[in-house]
């Protein structure tokens, strides 16, 4: 029985949106499983993973204060800070393109974009690599337990100027983002309420080279304050749980998941069934699935550009390259760059921009070449292998593609007998680029 | 319609280039007949108004760029980041420009510079995404995805060359309802070669059956074939001199850093004639939110001598007479420095209007620093007075296409 397009959709909006698209084969057997069984497979997979063989961590090390700019010590510093960062990239879109559940990574992704940290001003490699693995732990679990951990992350204090933020005259980097960006959203406190947050979590010393955070009692302002209508002293915990149990926060929560995993259009009843199933711990594993499982998530409206890094991350899982290997790592992250996305690395705490920012000139450009360049190093033996009638439709569920425009279809036709050149047109054509 | 025309006419070009084997490689390696003809393809008409809209990202301080530097209060409130006398550049009205601001001051001597004073929109946002997108969007009232340059394209005929953004990301000011803007990277567009060349153009062609964002996507591939053409050329060609200022170290004083970099683009583009009316270009960092003083002097320092630069470019041209550039940030920042020797966000601040035809001065009042607002510097002008003066006098479109309903203007631009 042919399968029905619903289905053929929301198992292609699985492996797009929850596992940075299919490897080889696996959307095959996806289609025969179904989406709900395919849905709580991703969500839940096995506790190993043996795509990951060989990955191991990172080289981040305490590289100390930075050496006087007139010192010999100075241009080696500034190499291995520079090869720790790179390192720390490319470790994790390794992680992402060989990962066989690929969950955790996805997951992590989105967190990043969340409490987006930008190494470009934090510098160190090892301050990154903590934060990273605080989300990592948490990416599936409470987000009430994962925003505690956040507030003394050494990289997030050091890039919101935490460590400035004293008693006597607060700074209210943090505490602003903090209310805006991570836990309740725009237009749900007042300006007193910033000013109110920034007092409470004063005390903070971060050492950014080692990612230690202190945090002081006595350098703290614990005086009586009106945070969101309660009126009490506030240390930094005591702030995050009167945030993260006001009942703007699942809300919140349940919008930003939706805004990344599905739509920047975000329907109040779909939000609401999310924001219920996140509970008192707000646990993000029962939001997670809530969300998939709403008819919405299955909707053709709910189209999404691919991120630069989705979409190169997907192009890696199906030809199986291995990012580490494509070249040398400065080029790839400088193709990256030119797509505007690279990890670790966001262009503002507000994360990266979503859907038709990504279709730039510039985009359409960097994508191409960067194509060209996985096709040369990709495993093209499932497109090869195929039946040259049998090839376009051979494309479509290597790369999990839902449905094909007639444009497409004849466009790839044209060129089936020759597969690199077919490989590249379907890596940058609409269907590809735009996950429906 | 236009657009398509184009795309016809690039593509049949290519094809007869592939079929005769001219270009073996579709490099757009260019002789001088291709420059030339890149410019003289389809020029702006003599006497078209640009706009060159200059965005500061990050909430850039106006209480240090116009300095109220006779103002006691301005000094009790910010001892550790505050500008003294001798540090600034007097303009009259007990303000000054911050002393960095050299290129400013002299077009401000010129006649060539308006500052706007004290803008802002009402129920004013702190946060730098909302209030940017506020800006960008020119809607204060009711919150729209569209940006008012987007909308403003949404007048007029499909060309993608008509807007363009340097950098690989498009920014909602550029974003339409029935399309958008282009973004171009600043290392320009390096066109693929060979046969991939001609193939891409296929599955880039429209097709009923793309979703809306598969269309934006089929249309930006089929944008970088058609304007990579004329893109490319330009880019090649030297920026025009700016005689008139000094030279330091081989180059233009303001040269080199990043905003100089997108402008030198921009008069390159102007001087070659290119259909493009409005111009985005912008500078981040602007968020001192810690040991403000030395790193704002830097950043409005480059701001100034960028602009400066590229004004006395454009002065060697034909069009030296019809750019408008347009300064603006998110907000201003809190009056009272932070004990980081920063500022947190703030609410108005000065706007910048350029150009050989604008009445050089100032409009709206100074926000007192005694009367404020939550700590904050009440609005005394509104962004939406700047834009519609834009939309009438360069954009040459009714405002209420772009702005819906709003009166006020300023007599920013003389008639003569």
């Amino acid at each position: 029985m042919a399968l029905s397009a619903e289905e053929r959709l929301r198992v292609a909006r699985l492996y797009q949106r929850l596992a940075f698209g299919p490897q080889p084969g696996e959307f095959a057997k996806g289609l025969k499983m179904g989406a709900d069984a395919l849905g709580k497979r991703l969500l839940d997979p096995a506790t190993s993973d043996p795509g990951l063989k060989g990955i191991g961590a990172p080289t981040v090390s305490d590289l100390g204060p930075f050496p006087d700019p007139k010192s010999a010590a100075r241009a080696i510093f500034t190499l291995n800070l520079a090869s720790q960062r790179i390192g720390l990239q490319i470790w994790w879109l390794d992680r992402m393109a060989r990962a066989n559940n690929p969950i955790e990574e996805r997951m992590t992704w989105f967190w990043h974009g969340h409490w987006a940290t930008a190494i470009s001003k934090v510098e160190y490699a090892l301050p990154m690599y903590m934060q990273h693995q605080t989300m990592r732990n948490n990416c599936l679990g409470s987000f009430t337990e994962m925003a505690q951990e956040m507030i003394t992350d050494a990289a997030l204090q050091y890039w919101l100027d935490g460590g400035q933020n004293t008693v006597k005259s607060p700074n209210e980097n943090l505490g602003r983002e903090l209310l805006e960006l991570f836990t309740l959203g725009v237009g749900n406190y007042t300006e007193e309420d910033v000013k109110a947050a920034a007092r409470a979590l004063t005390g903070f010393k971060v050492v950014r080279s080692s990612g230690v955070t202190t945090y002081s009692d006595i350098k703290h302002d614990s005086s009586i304050i009106t945070v969101l209508g309660k009126n009490r002293s506030y240390n930094p915990s005591s702030l995050v749980d009167h945030l993260t149990q006001h009942k703007r926060c699942a809300d919140f929560i349940a919008e930003r998941l939706w805004f990344r995993f599905v739509s920047v259009n975000t329907p109040t009843i779909e939000i609401q069934k999310i924001s219920r199933s996140l509970g008192q711990s707000l646990d993000i594993g029962e939001a997670m699935r809530a969300l998939i499982q709403t008819d919405a998530f299955g909707n053709v409206v709910n189209e999404q550009v691919k991120a630069p890094v989705e979409w190169f991350i997907g192009a890696a899982r199906a030809l199986k390259v291995v990012p580490s290997k494509l070249g040398t790592n400065q080029n790839l992250l400088r193709q990256l760059q030119s797509l505007g996305q690279v990890p670790f690395d966001p262009p503002s705490v507000g994360g990266w921009p979503a859907d038709e920012a990504w279709l730039t000139l510039g985009n359409a450009q960097a994508r191409i070449s960067l194509a060209q360049d996985l096709v040369k190093a990709g495993n093209l033996t499932p497109i090869t292998n195929l039946d040259t009638k049998n090839r376009v439709d051979g494309i479509a569920d290597l790369f999990g593609i839902a449905r094909m425009s007639d444009r497409t279809v004849t466009a790839l036709d044209a060129v089936k007998t020759d597969v690199p050149t077919m490989v590249t047109l379907a890596l940058i054509s609409p269907e590809c680029v735009v996950s429906i | 319609m236009c657009g398509e025309y184009l795309m016809d006419t690039l593509s049949r070009r290519k094809f007869l280039q592939l079929a005769t084997g001219v270009a073996g490689s579709l490099t757009l390696g260019l002789s001088m007949e291709d420059i030339a003809q890149a410019a003289v393809a389809r020029p702006l008409p003599a006497g078209t108004p640009i706009l060159v809209i200059v965005t500061l990202y990050g909430g850039n301080d106006g209480l240090n760029t116009v300095i109220p530097y006779q103002d006691s209060t301005y000094y009790s409130l910010r001892p550790d980041i505050s500008f003294g006398e001798s540090e600034v550049l007097p303009i009259g009205e007990g303000l000054a420009l911050n002393g960095s601001m050299t290129g400013m001051k002299s077009l401000w001597d010129q006649g060539k510079l308006a500052i706007i004073r004290g803008v802002g929109y009402p129920q004013f946002d702190h946060s730098h995404f909302r209030s940017m997108a506020i800006w960008q969007s020119g809607s204060p009232v009711s919150a729209t995805s569209t940006g008012w340059i987007g909308r403003w394209l949404d007048t007029q005929p499909t060309d993608p060359m008509a807007a363009i953004n340097l950098g690989s990301v498009l920014p909602p000011l550029f974003m339409g309802a029935r399309r958008n803007g282009s973004a171009v990277p600043l290392t320009g567009l390096n066109l693929p070669k060979g046969s991939i060349a001609l193939n891409c153009q296929h599955v880039a062609k429209s097709s009923t059956q793309d979703t809306p964002l598969q269309a934006v996507a089929s249309e930006s591939l089929r944008n970088l074939f058609s304007i990579g053409d004329e893109i490319t050329p330009i880019l090649k060609t030297p920026v025009p001199i700016s005689s008139d200022l000094p030279t330091v170290q081989g180059g233009n004083a303001g040269g080199n850093s990043a905003l100089s970099n997108q402008l030198d683009i921009v008069s390159k583009f102007v001087a070659a004639g290119a259909p493009t009316k409005v111009w985005s270009v912008s500078l981040g960092g602007f968020d001192t939110h810690a040991d403000e003083k030395g790193a704002q002097s830097i950043l409005v320092g480059s701001v100034s001598s960028s602009i400066s630069r590229f004004m006395s470019q454009i002065q060697n041209t034909t069009r030296k007479n019809d750019v408008t550039v347009l300064v603006y940030s998110e907000f201003g920042r809190r009056v009272k420095a932070n004990a980081s020797h920063g500022t947190d966000h703030g609410t108005s601040g000065p706007v910048f209007v350029i150009g050989n035809r604008i009445n050089g001065g100032f409009y709206g009042d100074q926000p007192s620093l005694k009367d404020l607002d939550q700590g904050d510097l009440k609005i005394t002008s509104d962004f939406r007075t700047v834009y519609a003066t834009l939309a009438d006098e360069v954009l040459k479109t009714p405002a209420e296409r772009i702005l819906g309903s709003w009166m006020p203007r300023y007599d920013l631009f003389n008639k003569k």
